[in-house]
């Protein structure tokens, strides 16, 4: 039924009962959001164009953001990089998802968990194991080649182009691979057989047809992890400032040191805004052209195909992929967590614990971080779900006017990087009355806003498979909408959102893009601490504390396993 | 009494008027069905019924009380009615009797007492020994019984039912349709009974309302509105017929190639000169001689025929004139294509059309 | 200033005795009392490690039971961009500010950000260390020095580079470590004044052997113990620790002057717990805090600590940059530090 279906149903229901509660719910939603997302973009936007440490408006901050040529380099670096990162990790992402989608590869489970423990880790946890691997001199790979072939050049330098963009897909590929798993497994195998019939063999019917039919899939994947590159700073940090490759956040950094212009960041960082909402528009108009309808629920069962000779190949490839992207990093960052010095390598005389006793009992900071971390992002994805279900209830029920503003407010932080959020969010809340700078609450609800888009689309989906006559039924046996919520949906929803509340925590406790601009002296948390580590050089400590978060972040996906099965980590996220 | 009445009801959404001023009586016990296709306003009357859409024009009574009307409605969930949902809207999470518990967990009626009426109800749907099943264990035909048992199980005012049949296969919808019946004549329940297919409204229903385009075309039990439709859009709806138009001509009415005298049809007497009758092809009769014994005799020829097993379907060519009628003719009456035959037309059995 | 003094006392190589008792027992116990109702101070620090931070805020807290040092260690840009958006925004968080990069200092104390105490303490310092600020908004808390360093296993004491200069030798391609200019006061300091020294050109030449940029001064000694640089610029207190420690890493003191890094510390005006910020203060200027950090082969403070570097002042040359050269170079040297190295 139509939006005035409901306006209609909405407006007498009140008129009936005198108390305007609908009304009411839609008011303190919008605020929620107007404090969390809209105001904090707005300063951003209006701090762009104040005069520096004056009063009065100006446009000079643009000027003195984009009138140097070292400034707009660095935003072109970034494009080079975000779409670097973007591809490799399409590569990586799509022969993996079609083959544990779809074929008889061996192994899948494993190729499974290793993508998802390649997301677990922190970017700049796995950028520091690169080092550990590909350091020009001291990297393992570089001295095995050295060692091996005599040669006096190094094989590979992380410190590069190629290490930055290879070390972000590593973790980014994840989510081409969530969406293109996804989708696959919506693919009819009649569109295949239809092929096959036709006499096209496995691998034509993967590139001709298979494939087309999840290019929405890819795109989106694409999209998704090109601007998640451009929005990271700690791979940046460690790795294009010794590969003297500025790109737009170390930048935006440095905006900030004396003489501090947040002005000019904020002029800076508009662009960016500019990109993202330009790339998501491209999408859409891609898509427009062409109907993807043909990807549904619907349309029988879902075979595998036969790889033949091609099976052992394409697990090779898969194995690598994971290599590059876990057991490498893995095995080096364990190696540096139990060494004395991680460069003298495996010996018995290397190996102690004493990196572990530093970060747990004796740096006073390390066990407030971890508990900052869990705490605030298990808070933040609490308070990112609820909303966002909210929200998403009454977009779908079409209970209110208007509502898709509110859907739309949910996705939009989508498009803000995180460290751009960061300033608006400084430039809101920081200064008096609210003055929360340095607080719990400004890191929580600034993460709360970073996790909106995903929770939002988790929702509504979860919303959307609970069919509106399940809740009519109850309505119409004598149940309130209330009753209808407690008795069925959330009784429905309940699995989906632990899954919801998984994939919003583990990149939440990884955040240090905002976390970096708004912690204080007590509100530390674990990324800022391992970004702190990697500045003083303690490797060894970083890898010990990485160790820990790993450790609690794989306990908590093992906890949704086990409540929720594998099916969290498959949902399209937008 | 009418336990259920209509009046004026109307739905507009944005400047589409999907329901156009519908008016409807429903007696106590009576098992009315809205048929129509789709986009004629049927499941948006239904839903407002049931208080899931707010009219924007007239109101919903029961029992002389307004349930809905333009100023405000009753939520669903104080009319007391139930209704069966095309989904069938089982709620996955709750096992059948669980399922069909909850309606009466919520009139907080005593345990014992809702144990009874689901062993009884249960054992009218054939589905005592799935008590415990989940939905999701259940056939697609068994989740319906599940559904008429939650709705059924709580004595609704009204039941109301949306397409209910239209995701079962067909064998499995000809045995529901005469279980809806079933119960339906077992408990007395004034029933509303959504269906775009006329079998289904023919089967199970007392009366029948046509809708089209928002407005009900007809209201009448299954036989007049077979054998007497008053709209084109009924007697085109319900069953195939041909449509055929007329001029009186002072006491003649002149028909494209025959001719019928004004006081042997119905209804030619009332209207003006200009007259549209509707003739169902299971009253026309094929024959090769010409046909005697006071009906309508007209001459040409056999120009298209098709055999779908249980009768012939022939399209004749009137002779004088371009009308082409269709035929019902039994599996032995045979015709060749071409073959020049008489067709006999019963004026008696000429429904007038307005 | 701290500089032109510092060489004028070097120069004259006899430092004079403290002009003043130190701290009161009785106002230290009265501070302790108001620093205890307050529970707690923030400290900001970007010149020591982090390691070495939180023991000092643990001896602190040993001396003071009761009064909690939260560290908040990260380079000194980090430290004066967090100071400075609290400032913006009302209340700070900070109390205690300490870094290197004397210009963030003067640029509070521009902007009336700083608030005015003076140390008792301050008395006890030797006469270069003692009030370097007239108007008592900054003091000095270490000495510290920029020096070279070289991977001992890899790099013969009789090969490695004896002065700056040395690093433009071709065979250290590949080989040396720095650190960004915009990332560590320290390095800012060493920038300005090698460029005072000998010009651009030093970092032009230096750039065609490709060092290595990390971020913080701490990020050189992290290259050279991985063994992926062999020679780099080292503070020569981090150098020193190292040495000690046993990891392959000399301190070498260049012939052409260790760049001079005065580590200063302020209270942040409108700090949360002002009490406990000055019973700090007065603690960092202390005799028993300079043995302790002497320990840490800073150079000591007050007559009569032991040096741990055995480096002799007086004998040795020094490269010193004033407060207000810095505050004037830094911009420039920044920018010409990106158009060279490219970042």
């Amino acid at each position: 039924m139509s939006l005035a279906t409901s306006i209609g149903e909405v407006r007498t229901r009140l008129a009936n009962r005198g108390v305007d509660w609908t009304i009411l719910i839609w008011i303190a939603l919008a605020a929620i959001l107007i404090f969390i997302v809209v105001n904090p973009l707005a300063r951003l936007v209006l701090s762009s164009f104040e005069v520096v440490d004056g009063k009065g408006y100006t446009i000079d901050n643009y000027f003195a953001a984009y009138g140097r040529w070292r400034y707009v380099q660095a935003l072109l670096n970034t494009l080079v990089m975000g779409a670097g990162v973007a591809v490799l990790s399409a590569l990586f992402a799509v022969p993996l998802a079609w083959a544990c989608a779809r074929t008889d590869m061996p192994f899948k489970n494993f190729i499974r968990i290793s993508v998802l423990a390649a997301f677990v880790t922190p970017p700049y946890l796995g950028a520091v194991g690169w080092v550990l691997l590909a350091g020009p001199n001291s990297g393992w790979i570089n001295r095995a080649w050295v060692a091996l072939t005599g040669a006096t050049e190094p094989l590979v330098n992380v410190f590069s182009l190629g290490g930055l963009i290879l070390i972000m897909a590593c973790n980014l590929f994840f989510f081409i691979f969530v969406f293109v798993t996804a989708a696959l497994e919506l693919v009819s195998t009649e569109m295949e057989d239809a092929a096959n019939v036709l006499g096209a063999g496995a691998f034509r019917t993967a590139f001709r047809i298979t494939l087309p039919l999840v290019y929405p899939a890819i795109l989106g994947g694409v999209i998704v992890v090109f601007l998640q590159s451009l929005a990271l700073f700690g791979v940046p940090a460690l790795i294009a400032i010794p590969a003297r490759y500025p790109v737009v956040t170390t930048q935006l950094w440095q905006f900030f040191e004396s003489p501090v212009r947040v002005e000019v960041a904020a002029a800076y960082a508009i662009p960016l805004l500019g990109i993202t909402i330009s790339l998501l528009g491209l999408q859409r108009w891609l898509l427009r052209r062409k109907g993807f309808v043909v990807v549904t629920g619907k349309g029988g069962e879902r075979r595998i195909t036969k790889l033949g000779a091609w099976r052992l190949p394409l697990l090779g490839y898969a194995l690598f992929v994971c290599a590059l992207s876990v057991l490498m990093p893995m095995v080096v960052l364990v190696q540096a967590a139990f060494s004395r010095a991680w460069g003298r390598g495996f010996s018995f005389d290397n190996l102690t614990l004493s990196n572990f006793q530093f970060v747990l009992f004796e740096h006073h900071g390390a066990r407030q971080a971890v508990f900052n971390s869990i705490t605030y992002a298990a808070i933040a994805a609490f308070f990112a779900i609820s909303l966002s279900l909210c929200i998403a209830y009454i977009v779908n029920r079409k209970l209110l006017r208007f509502s898709g503003v509110l859907a739309f407010l949910c996705m939009a932080p989508f498009v803000i990087p995180g460290i751009v959020l960061a300033i608006g969010f400084y430039a809101a809340y920081a200064p008096p009355p609210l003055a929360l700078y340095g607080t719990a609450l400004i890191l929580i609800l600034s993460f709360t806003t970073r996790a909106l888009p995903i929770s939002y689309t988790n929702s509504a989906a979860g919303i959307r498979s609970v069919h509106p006559e399940m809740e009519e039924a109850v309505r119409v046996l004598g149940g309130g909408r209330f009753t209808a919520i407690r008795r069925v949906v959330a009784p429905l929803l309940k699995r989906s959102l632990v899954g919801a509340w998984i994939l919003v925590f583990i990149p939440t406790c990884q955040e240090l893009s905002t976390a970096i601009f708004l912690t204080g002296p007590n509100t530390r948390v674990m990324s800022v601490l391992m970004l702190d580590f990697s500045e003083e050089g303690k490797l060894e400590q970083l890898s010990a504390l990485g160790g820990v978060l790993l450790v609690i972040t794989i306990a908590i996906v093992a906890l949704g396993f086990r409540i929720v099965g594998r099916d969290f980590m498959l949902r399209r996220i937008s | 009494m009418p336990v259920l009445t209509l009046n004026g009801l109307g739905r507009a959404f944005g400047k589409v008027n999907a329901v156009d001023g519908v008016d409807l009586r429903i007696a106590d016990g009576e098992f009315v069905s809205l048929l129509g296709p789709s986009g004629c306003g049927k499941t948006t009357t239904l839903r407002m019924i049931a208080g899931f859409i707010d009219p924007t024009s007239g109101t919903i009574e029961v029992d002389g009380k307004v349930l809905s009307s333009t100023k405000g409605s009753l939520p669903p969930e104080k009319r007391g009615m139930s209704m069966i949902f095309q989904s069938y809207a089982i709620w996955p999470n709750m096992t059948v009797g669980q399922n069909v518990a909850f309606g009466l967990t919520l009139r907080k009626l005593p345990a014992d007492e809702i144990k009874r009426r689901i062993d009884n109800i249960l054992g009218v749907v054939k589905m005592t020994h799935l008590i415990d099943r989940y939905p999701a264990e259940l056939s697609g035909g068994q989740q319906q019984r599940v559904a008429l048992a939650r709705a059924i199980v709580v004595q609704p005012s009204v039941l109301l039912l949306d397409e209910p049949l239209s995701n079962l296969d067909a064998n499995l919808r000809e045995e529901m349709r005469f279980e809806i019946r079933r119960l339906h004549d077992e408990f007395k329940i004034t029933t509303v009974y959504v269906t775009h297919d006329q079998a289904e409204a023919m089967a199970t229903s007392d009366r029948i309302a046509v809708m089209n385009l928002g407005k009900i075309e007809q209201v009448d039990d299954p036989h007049t509105l077979y054998t007497r439709p008053r709209k084109r859009f009924v007697a085109g709806f319900i069953g195939r017929t041909n449509f055929v138009s007329g001029k009186r001509d002072g006491g003649t009415v002149r028909f494209d190639g025959f001719s019928v005298d004004a006081d042997r049809l119905d209804g030619a007497a009332r209207s003006g000169p200009e007259l549209l009758y509707s003739v169902r092809p299971q009253n026309l009769r094929l024959s090769l001689g010409a046909p005697e014994g006071g009906v309508i005799a007209v001459a040409g020829e056999v120009a298209e025929r098709t055999f779908l097993g249980e009768h012939w379907d022939y399209v004749f060519a009137v002779k004088e004139g371009g009308a082409r009628l269709r035929v019902s003719a039994p599996a032995h009456d045979v015709h060749a294509a071409g073959t020049k035959a008489w067709l006999a037309i019963d004026p008696a059995l000429m429904v007038p059309i307005d | 200033m701290i500089g032109r003094m510092l060489v004028a006392a070097l120069l004259v190589a006899t430092w004079s005795l403290p002009a003043a008792a130190q701290l009161t027992p009785d106002a230290e116990k009265a501070l302790y009392e108001a620093a205890k109702a307050e529970g707690s101070v923030n400290w900001y620090v970007a010149h020591y490690s982090t390691e070495i931070a939180e023991r000092y805020g643990r001896a602190f807290t040993e001396k003071y039971p009761g009064v909690k040092v939260n560290v908040v260690r990260a380079t000194s840009g980090v430290v004066f961009q967090r100071v400075v958006q609290e400032l913006r925004s009302g209340p700070p968080q900070a109390d205690v500010l300490a870094s290197a990069d004397i210009s963030h200092y003067l640029e509070l104390k521009r902007r009336g950000q700083l608030e005015t105490y003076r140390p008792a303490n301050s008395a006890t310092l030797i006469e270069p260390m003692r009030r370097i600020d007239p108007d008592d908004q900054y003091h000095a808390v270490s000495f510290g020095l920029v020096v070279l360093m070289r991977r001992t296993d890899k790099v013969k004491a009789e090969d490695a580079p004896k002065a700056w200069t040395d690093l433009h030798d071709p065979r250290w391609r590949n080989q040396i470590a720095l650190s960004h200019p915009s990332f560590s006061g320290s390095v800012t300091t060493w920038t300005a004044a090698l460029n005072k020294a000998y010009g651009w050109s030093f970092f032009e030449k230096l750039e065609k052997n490709k060092p290595q940029i990390g971020r913080s001064l701490l990020d050189t000694n992290a290259m050279l113990k991985a063994g992926e640089r062999t020679v780099g610029m080292a503070l020569l207190q981090a150098a020193a620790q190292d040495q000690d420690k046993g990891e392959p890493i000399a301190p070498i003191y260049p012939t052409d002057g260790g760049v001079v890094i005065a580590g200063s510390m302020a209270i942040v005006k409108g700090a949360p717990h002002p009490n406990a910020a000055k019973l700090f203060m007065e603690y960092l200027q202390g005799e028993a805090f300079d043995r302790l950090q002497s320990q840490d082969f800073f150079e000591p403070m007050h007559e009569g600590v032991p040096s741990r570097t055995g480096l002799v002042l007086k004998n040795t040359k020094l490269l010193i940059i004033s407060p207000e050269e810095l505050l004037k170079a830094a911009p420039e040297v920044k920018d010409k530090w990106r158009d060279t190295f490219g970042n």
